[in-house]
């Protein structure tokens, strides 16, 4: 039985700053990602040189070192490679979200991500699950991808 | 490096649990005298002090950095003072550091100290700190990750990927408490575990119950380096590291080159490379001194070790082989969920446990006439692991 933000709040006395989700904090090479994910589309970044995809970002691509690289739009496809569902000790934001998932998914283009996987039977979990991605507008500036089942 | 080169000649450790009128400078002076006094010679002969950094940060880590250690423990010929830290990895890498040192031959005696005060934070920021220690604060902490949900994840994949259950990796933390029942330090030692206990306990990240989790604990633990030349003529018994293997996989555990978690980073070659360079074999191991950091952790590395078949370890640990006075004896001093994890002294604690074993000095614990053990560490979100043989003899 998940328990509201407020009643969380009222029963272990914690202020709305103790309770504010931990966003996104990117860094200059990241922020076409979530510039993206703003407008509900997952973009992976592609090295220009070498083709490869690599998230996480970071200023050099970590096969070649080049520094010329193209953000792509992502077939929005995974599959699930390893979750968990939470059910307790969860820092305060998250504790109204109880039981959640979080998982490793494996993005058709080879990458990995963290995410949640939502709008799930959370008995129905099982590795190598089709996934697709949907989005949740979490705060007016943040919007996180997140994955759910391909429906049939 | 070569083989032997280097020895420990003594060791010291405090109590580990909750003791918040301890402070982290009490459990260092504590440890470091312990240390001198067990490797059986004077302060002034030790030449350098390195400690390891105090997880969540403080006084105690400026006061490091700025040499306070030396100067209070009054190692008044000490050279050079250094702070290593690689998380749970520190017990490592700061020990590749002492060995540089003595290399140097700038001096042939390192004192080296461990210590951690948790209770002074409350839970919340404890439990704050460790969701964001183990997980990207850009990619993994806005969705709810946690150290205990990384860990449940990778089991989850790690039982879905070979025929381990639940029930043996239930198994592995009975055996660890066991171990640690014989431990006067450690801060679960009066009451043993079942199965059933531990797969009743409140459910904290499927499949990981709470007694599959770590708790928190402060402590400490030191020991003393020396060149292998001084250990032979001061110490009737010094243990001697034979060889070391290392690697490093990731930061995120989303980058880590695998296609499944069967395991998470290739450690079959990685201590095969350990067992080659010490010229023997798993079958002179007397103990594995594993540090998974959770106990399904521990099975994937035992997995590897050359005593059973990759996907078995759930099952040789379930049989009881691996408890007190079975064939194959593992992390003797119960690891975290034994010890209570200290942050970066959980990898100290097992390799000061270690020594003792070698030494002859572990107490209840000790394995009769045991002379080579094989023991790892590793940290961050499992990002690493660093194999260690250690001997109290020089194989040829």
């Amino acid at each position: 039985m998940k328990q509201s933000v407020k009643d969380i709040q009222q029963k272990l006395g914690l202020s709305d700053e103790d309770v504010a989700k931990p966003l996104p904090k990117p860094t200059q090479w990241s922020e076409p990602f979530w510039e993206a994910a703003r407008e509900h589309r997952l973009v992976l970044r592609r090295c220009d040189v070498c083709g490869t995809y690599q998230h996480p970002p970071y200023p050099s691509c970590e096969v070649c070192y080049g520094e010329e690289f193209s953000w792509v739009e992502a077939a929005g496809r995974a599959t699930l490679f390893a979750y968990t569902v939470n059910h307790s000790s969860v820092p305060y934001p998250f504790l109204a979200d109880l039981p959640y998932v979080t998982a490793i998914v494996e993005l058709t283009e080879g990458v990995r991500m963290i995410s949640n996987i939502v709008e799930c039977d959370h008995d129905a979990l099982r590795n190598g699950m089709e996934l697709e991605v949907v989005f949740a507008d979490v705060s007016e500036e943040w919007t996180l991808p997140q994955w759910k089942p391909v429906s049939e | 490096m070569s083989k032997g080169e280097f020895a420990v000649i003594g060791t010291g450790e405090v109590p580990c649990g909750r003791y918040p009128e301890r402070s982290e400078f009490e459990i260092a002076y504590q440890v470091a005298k312990l240390a001198i006094q067990d490797a059986g010679i004077d302060k002034d002969e030790i030449g350098a002090v390195v400690g390891a950094a105090h997880i969540m940060g403080g006084d105690y880590n400026t006061e490091m950095f700025f040499g306070r250690l030396p100067e209070a423990i009054g190692a008044r010929n000490c050279k050079i003072t250094a702070c290593t830290i690689s998380g749970g990895a520190s017990s490592f890498s700061i020990r590749k550091t002492v060995e540089g040192i003595l290399a140097s031959g700038e001096t042939d005696t390192v004192l080296v100290i461990h210590a951690q005060r948790f209770s002074q934070f409350t839970p919340n920021e404890l439990v704050t700190f460790f969701a964001t220690a183990g997980a990207d604060q850009e990619w993994d902490v806005p969705y709810g990750m946690t150290y205990n949900a990384l860990a449940a994840m990778v089991t989850e994949a790690y039982l879905a990927a070979t025929q381990t259950t639940i029930e043996q990796v239930a198994a592995a933390c009975v055996t660890l408490r066991k171990w640690a029942m014989l431990q006067p330090n450690a801060m679960f030692n009066s009451k043993e575990l079942s199965v059933e206990e531990v797969l009743g306990s409140r459910m904290v990240a499927y499949p990981l119950t709470s007694l599959m989790c770590n708790v928190l604990a402060d402590g400490g633990s030191a020991y003393v380096m020396t060149t292998a030349e001084k250990a032979r003529r001061v110490c009737p018994k010094p243990v001697y590291v034979l060889s070391d293997a290392s690697v490093y996989s990731h930061r995120s555990i989303t980058s880590a080159k695998v296609k499944d978690f069967s395991e998470i980073m290739p450690f079959g070659p990685l201590a095969n490379r350990a067992y080659e360079r010490a010229g023997v074999g798993p079958e002179d191991m007397d103990i594995f001194e594993i540090y998974g950091s959770y106990p399904s952790i521990i099975l994937m590395i035992l997995d590897h070790l050359g005593i059973t078949e990759p996907g078995t370890a759930g099952k040789l640990v379930a049989s009881g082989k691996c408890d007190p006075g079975g064939p194959y004896p593992i992390t003797t001093n119960g690891e975290a969920m034994g010890m209570g994890h200290t942050g970066t002294g959980v990898g100290f604690g097992v390799f000061v446990e270690s020594v003792r074993q070698l030494q002859g000095k572990a107490g209840r614990a000790q394995v009769e006439g045991a002379r080579f053990l094989i023991e790892n560490c590793g940290g961050g979100a499992f990002m690493d692991c660093h194999f260690t043989v250690l001997g109290n003899e020089v194989p040829a």
